[in-house]
């Protein structure tokens, strides 16, 4: 109810303008949204990629964070990132059960999302990936990630 | 943009049934034709019985939710809840100066332990209550004074207001408000302007485009949906509602044709509406015709009035002639009444009982002379007041009867008190007159004895014994109460006669 509420002041919102970069995919319902980014200034491990996001929304949205995880596809590949597994799953501390705000919203997301990858150099993927990626059964936000590195 | 009128909510209405009765209804279950859920004929007959609502007892509506109210205008973003992404609804203010409704802060807090709090944008701790401060009272009137639409404008309320009345709306004034339906066995929600004609759920075709549809939902198709709900109007072919076909003809079209507004004052101008709007510009029978509708409203307003008026002098009148034939009971039917005007009660006569009673000459006329037996009345208007005449004559003749029955009453009572006073007097006086002749025979009875036993010795005594006799006789005989004579004047045995005497006085 609280959800539905306030995803439908955010669409009104986001039909009317977004910042460079960001579109909405789709937006039938109040559960599953789904956004592109792209990033803007020349870096050129992004260079020309559009990448796609899946916003998962629980009952609960803003009080909850949603679950936001990259989607692969042929014409979506996973962003390159110390903070993003091949499987799409980030590791950002906004999207935590513990460093989310009812504040954030789904643009704002997409804006930290966007900034993350505009400011990264490193052409890589976390610690353990492989491992991570075989074996992990867990939901993105049941997952505790442990926020080791703060420049990025 | 419609305001809060004075009239009472409907709901009003039946706050009296708010008790609900448990008698089960007659008519549950039982449908006699009519759409699905409609009330029975049965139903229709007993819908005013508290029981047939028991389960309305009363009208729930539901406030509005201020977070799914639709501004007018886009509100200025400093307003809106960062939470919620709608205008502050019962905002709180952080001490870092940040601001949330009061529920969205409830809602953001709800996971997080208590004690530590955080607020939600900068993240800095809050110690629960000392913390949370109200807001600005100008940021309160910004908000209060946010221009909103009607919850339900889709419904087709047409509100648009400030923000602060919109629950004052809703909950008492908005006819649009869904509420309960009044069908028995029907749980769905209508319109409260809908709520008194039944139950409104039950499918119809739409004329125009055979689209079948709720009931309820009709107008609103016919309005904003039917595909085949504009038309062209015959006359002047611009397009319309179909709903609204009949209000454009009598007062929009310019092609139809009507007469002048001064036609009540005798202007005979007649022709399609455009040309007599013209026309009425210069018409001074149409400039005056506003004067005369409300002169003629006025006057139909006071004959109204004069109606149960007349009816009441009527009244007065006949029950004045009936106290007018009573004074002068004569005056119907005796001519040699000596009174000129014998319905004129003021004359002078000497002989009238009241002399110092004035009534107002009646005024109806005369009896005219030689129209005798019949008595003076008015011509009756209806049998009706005929009868209240009679009625009251009645209750006169009555009432009169009664009062010479208390009279003659009181005047026997009178009688026989005075002559049983008589009678009383007169046997006293008997028994006076017995107990001293009582008294007389004792004083002879015991002469005699004194006689007989002193022998006949002194002749002198026998002789002044015998004067006495005659002397206390007569005195006896005059004083009726006193004390006897002859016990005064003799001695020895005729003290305990004395006694005898005064007991047989008392009877
Ligand atoms: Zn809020
Ligand atoms: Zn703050
Ligand atoms: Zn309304
Ligand atoms: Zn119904
Ligand atoms: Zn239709
Ligand atoms: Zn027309
Ligand atoms: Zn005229």
């Amino acid at each position: 109810m609280f959800a539905s509420k306030r995803l439908g002041k955010e669409l009104t919102k986001m039909h009317g303008k977004l910042p460079p970069g960001i579109t909405l995919v789709k937006a039938d319902d109040f559960q599953t949204w789904l956004m592109d980014i792209q990033v803007i200034d020349s870096n050129p491990i992004y260079q020309g990629e559009t990448y796609r996001l899946k916003f998962i929304f629980s009952g609960n949205y803003p009080i909850e964070a949603p679950e936001v995880v990259f989607l692969k596809d042929d014409s979506h590949p996973i962003p390159w990132h110390p903070h993003i597994y091949s499987n799409g799953i980030i590791c950002l501390d906004l999207l935590d059960r513990q460093g989310w705000s009812p504040v954030h919203n789904v643009e704002s997301v997409c804006v930290s999302l966007q900034s993350m990858l505009t400011s990264n150099t490193k052409k890589e993927r976390p610690q353990g990936d492989d491992n991570f990626v075989r074996y992990n059964t867990q939901r993105p936000r049941d997952i505790s990630f442990v926020f080791h590195d703060n420049q990025v | 943009m419609s305001s809060p009128s004075p009239i009472p909510p409907p709901n009003d209405r039946r706050s009296s049934r708010s008790s609900s009765s448990a008698a089960p209804y007659a008519g549950d279950g039982i449908l006699v034709g009519g759409p699905p859920g409609s009330p029975s004929p049965l139903a229709l007959r007993a819908s005013n019985s508290p029981s047939s609502r028991r389960r309305h007892s009363r009208i729930v509506k539901t406030p509005p939710e201020f977070q799914s109210l639709d501004y007018v205008s886009a509100p200025d973003s400093n307003l809106v809840c960062l939470i919620c992404h709608t205008p502050f609804d019962k905002p709180v203010q952080l001490s870092c100066e940040h601001y949330f409704c009061r529920e969205c802060l409830d809602h953001a807090w709800a996971p997080q332990a208590s004690g530590r709090k955080t607020c939600p944008t900068c993240r800095n701790k809050v110690e629960t209550d000392k913390d949370i401060r109200p807001v600005p009272k100008i940021i309160e009137t910004m908000l209060d004074e946010l221009v909103v639409k009607c919850p339900n404008t889709k419904a087709g309320c047409t509100w648009t207001e400030h923000r602060v009345n919109v629950n004052d709306h809703v909950m008492l004034y908005c006819e649009y408000t869904p509420v309960e339906c009044s069908g028995t066995d029907c749980r769905l929600q209508i319109s409260q302007k809908d709520f008194h004609k039944g139950c409104l759920h039950y499918t119809v075709s739409c004329d125009d485009c055979h689209a079948s549809l709720m009931k309820k939902d009709l107008e609103e198709h016919k309005r904003n949906i039917c595909a085949n709900r504009k038309t062209s109007c015959a006359l002047c072919s611009v397009e319309v509602l179909r709903l609204d076909l009949k209000s454009h003809i009598n007062k929009d079209c310019p092609k139809h044709v009507i007469s002048c507004q001064g036609t009540i004052v005798g202007c005979k101008f007649t022709a399609e509406r455009a040309e007599v709007v013209l026309h009425e510009v210069n018409c001074a029978m149409a400039t005056m015709a506003p004067h005369f509708r409300e002169q003629q409203a006025r006057i139909e307003r006071n004959e109204a009035r004069m109606e149960p008026l007349a009816r009441k002098v009527g009244i007065l009148e006949d029950g004045l002639t009936n106290i007018t034939n009573m004074l002068y009971p004569a005056n119907s039917n005796d001519q040699s009444f000596p009174v000129t005007d014998p319905l004129d009660p003021n004359d002078t006569d000497p002989q009238a009982p009241t002399p110092d009673f004035r009534l107002p000459p009646a005024s109806f006329p005369p009896v005219p002379p030689g129209n005798e037996g019949a008595p003076t009345q008015p011509p009756f208007d209806s049998q009706v007041h005929h009868l209240l005449t009679l009625h009251d004559s009645l209750r006169e003749e009555v009432s009169r009867i009664a009062n010479a029955l208390t009279d003659l009453d009181g005047r026997t009572n009178m009688m026989i008190i005075n002559e049983s006073q008589r009678a009383k007097d007169e046997m006293l006086h008997a028994n006076a007159a017995i107990s001293s002749l009582r008294m007389h025979l004792q004083w002879l009875v015991s002469a005699t004895i004194h006689q007989r036993t002193t022998s006949a010795g002194s002749s002198p005594a026998k002789t002044a014994g015998s004067t006495n006799v005659s002397a206390g006789g007569s005195s006896a005989t005059r004083a009726t109460s006193a004390r006897p004579g002859p016990s005064a004047t003799l001695q020895g045995p005729f003290r305990r006669l004395s006694d005898s005497t005064r007991q047989d006085t008392k009877l």
